[in-house]
């Protein structure tokens, strides 16, 4: 008796072989079930509030009542809202001196901290203690350095704080000296990419250190530079801890921004429609600048 | 005979369940009440409450009471929080300045007090927690802002207490004369106007609200007068400067410093340990059109949301009776709600504030109080920056409070 192995299942006729399916494979699976509980909590936690505040900003709904569908209105209210205009404008004037200090104090740090030296790991280390630092501790160290009495203060003869001009680039400070050191990382890590030839070939051509950084490094660095931007737009769009902590808003609201007026209608005065209306309006301008950000600079991968 | 012994069973089953409708007072019962530290050693408050239970489950065996007490911080949000998901305490402690913003959460309480008991309530304290006719909680304590001087500093510069406000613009140059400020005015716009700015509206005879509620009334001419007087203390260097953008530590304000003469915002308490006891003189609130100043109420509100009214209801009689509230507001460093409670201290400055608790006046009862406080506070603090002029700073702020409670 002979035995014969079972031939393997042939493809039909005019078919290619079907490929495994590569969701099957046990390692995938495995994959899969890591990533799960993680994507479950995402839904639960972020993605599932995300979806109820966009339907609740249709609705008028304080604590206590039941919600009552109402369409645009709380839309319509926000336009005809002036302190929603005024905490955009204080929003997008934040931003706006925020985000081109910030990306310049992080290119520039990293610049320094990149080549090896005798201390660079200090001053790495250094420079990232900010991010880590509490930001409502620094904000109360900082509110004494800029009143009439802390040095800064000094500096002027008034306090920074009490100053309806002074008051945002005040907070710019503050939000750069917090988040440098996250882009700093950000920026280092990819200049470790870039190829010393590259550098050292402009070198022998006689290029300077500002045509090798305008033409070799800096073009280089356009990924890491668009999702720094895109991150640092959407933090100072949502800046709140600090003004909350530093100012409240003032004085005479010169510092209120977006996230202020969403948190004073949400958590003082319970208008949780209108609160979400305003986040709604926040998730919106923050895609669309991220949007023409992508455009402007994202446009190679 | 199986026919007969099921319906047996069956009716010594509907037996069992008529019985057990019949005695629901005794179905045992979980009340939770949500305070905060109003005595502040902590193990002294577990130990008052954990008395309180003891007492009260001798007569109500069936009822289980829970007290749970929370830090001041954040007290709302964790409420709020408890509120939406669905896990509210049954009674939880309010002060008038929160009653509006939870009027639709809490139920009014008169029908689970004595009458006796509600008849014993100061008239300023009942009017404090009304709210269209009704009690939206039961008065445990009172909280008094009388004009709080400094001894040392009056004695400093050679100047008495004032009693109005053109004493107090009078010593003033001199005090700053002396290095001392006259008062502290805090007008951080998350700062109460409760404390700050509504006291001075009281004096010059104004009002934040009309008769019905309907508008706002800060912006007439006691508003003004009141603002007014407030940016001249400011523009004279009257007042520390600080205090008009932020909220520093309060060890570092000038008047923990010592070098602030008289306040109205702040208590005997915040400032024992900076000045002194002896240092603390209690005198009536400042004077003007009248003679007014801000008083706090502690109340014990209950949630529509409890599942056990009654049985809370028993609770709240309880702990809201003059016996017990008398002995709370001790150990708390308070005053009693009551007038048949009588005078709880003799000396000191506790018993001089005590003296002025008929001249206090609770934070105002409307719905919106606390959305126009919020247009209103920057409205005061850019009058005060220069910004804006007294009428037009309140001007701006009533337009924008209005179209509010009108929406």
């Amino acid at each position: 008796m002979t035995v014969t192995a079972p031939a393997p299942p042939r493809p039909r006729s005019g078919q290619p072989p079907r490929p495994r399916k590569r969701y099957l494979r046990p390692e995938a699976l495995l994959g899969l079930g890591f990533v799960l509980p993680v994507f479950l909590l995402f839904l639960v936690f972020r993605f599932g509030p995300a979806i109820v505040g966009v339907l609740l900003s249709f609705f008028e709904y304080t604590l206590g009542d039941s919600p009552r569908f109402t369409g645009f209105d709380n839309f319509v209210r926000m336009f005809d809202d002036p302190l929603f205009w005024q905490a955009l404008k204080v929003t997008v004037i934040f931003t706006v001196l925020y985000l081109p200090l910030s990306i310049a104090t992080s290119l520039g740090l990293a610049l320094l901290v990149r080549r090896s030296f005798r201390g660079s790991k200090l001053f790495r280390s250094v420079f990232f203690l900010p991010v880590i630092t509490s930001l409502v501790l620094a904000a109360t160290i900082f509110t004494w350095l800029f009143s009439s009495s802390g040095p800064l203060g000094k500096l002027i003869g008034d306090s920074w704080l009490a100053s309806t001009t002074l008051v945002i680039p005040a907070l710019v400070i503050v939000s750069v000296w917090s988040r440098f050191g996250y882009g700093m990382l950000i920026i280092l890590a990819r200049l470790q990419d870039v190829p010393r030839e590259l550098e050292e070939a402009a070198l022998v051509d006689g290029a300077g250190p500002w045509a090798r950084f305008r033409h070799v490094v800096l073009p280089q660095l356009r990924p890491a530079l668009f999702f720094l931007a895109v991150i640092e737009t959407t933090t100072s769009f949502q800046v709140f801890d600090l003004v909350y902590v530093m100012t409240g808003g003032g004085p005479a609201r010169s510092s209120y921004t977006l996230v202020m007026a969403l948190y004073d209608q949400g958590f003082q005065y319970f208008d949780l429609g209108y609160a979400s209306a305003l986040g709604v309006a926040l998730f919106v301008l923050t895609l669309f600048v991220a949007l023409i950000q992508r455009v402007l600079m994202g446009r190679s991968k | 005979m199986k026919l007969r012994a099921i319906a047996a069973a069956v009716v010594a089953a509907l037996a069992a369940t008529t019985s057990a409708c019949g005695s629901a007072e005794d179905t045992p019962q979980d009340v939770t009440m949500w305070v905060y530290p109003v005595v502040p050693d902590e193990a002294q408050h577990r130990a008052f409450w954990d008395e309180q239970i003891e007492a009260f489950t001798k007569d109500h065996a069936n009822i289980d009471v829970k007290v749970e007490i929370y830090p001041w911080a954040k007290r709302e949000e964790s409420l709020t929080t408890a509120i939406a998901g669905n896990k509210a305490p049954d009674l939880v402690y309010l002060i008038p300045d929160q009653i509006p913003k939870f009027a639709k959460l809490v139920q009014p309480v008169d029908q689970y007090l004595p009458d006796e008991v509600k008849g014993d309530y100061r008239d300023n304290v009942r009017e404090s927690v009304t709210m269209d006719g009704k009690l939206m909680g039961a008065p445990i304590l009172m909280g008094a802002n009388p004009l709080m001087c400094n001894k040392k500093v009056l004695d400093a510069a050679g100047v008495s207490a004032p009693a109005t406000w053109d004493d107090l613009l009078e010593i003033a140059p001199t005090l700053k004369a002396k290095g001392f400020d006259v008062t502290n005015y805090y007008a951080d716009p998350s700062a109460t106007l409760n404390q700050s700015f509504y006291p001075l509206l009281w004096e010059a005879g104004g009002d934040v609200f009309d008769e019905d509620g309907g508008k706002v009334a800060f912006d007439g001419d006691a508003g003004v007068r009141a603002l007014t007087f407030l940016k001249t203390l400011v523009d004279e260097g009257y007042t520390e400067k600080e205090l008009i953008t932020g909220i520093p530590a309060f060890e570092q304000t000038r008047l923990a410093q010592g070098k602030v003469a008289c306040t109205w915002q702040q208590l005997p308490a915040d400032v024992e340990s900076f000045w002194g006891a002896d240092a603390i003189t209690i005198h009536p609130p400042l004077k003007d059109e009248e003679q007014v100043g801000y008083g706090s109420i502690g109340a014990l509100s209950m949630m529509k949301q409890s599942g056990a009214k009654d049985a809370a209801g028993e609770w709240l009689a309880f702990v809201s009776s003059p016996e017990v509230t008398k002995a709370y507001d001790l150990a708390g460093n308070y005053f009693s709600p009551y007038q048949s409670t009588g005078a709880l201290y003799t000396d000191g400055p506790q018993a001089e504030v005590e003296k002025t608790l008929d001249q206090m006046v609770g934070a105002p009862l409307h719905d919106k109080a606390r959305d126009v406080m919020g247009l209103l506070a920057p409205e005061i603090q850019a009058a005060l920056i220069g910004q804006k002029s007294p009428e037009q700073a309140l001007a701006d702020a009533a337009e924008a409070a209005n179209g509010l409670i009108g929406q």
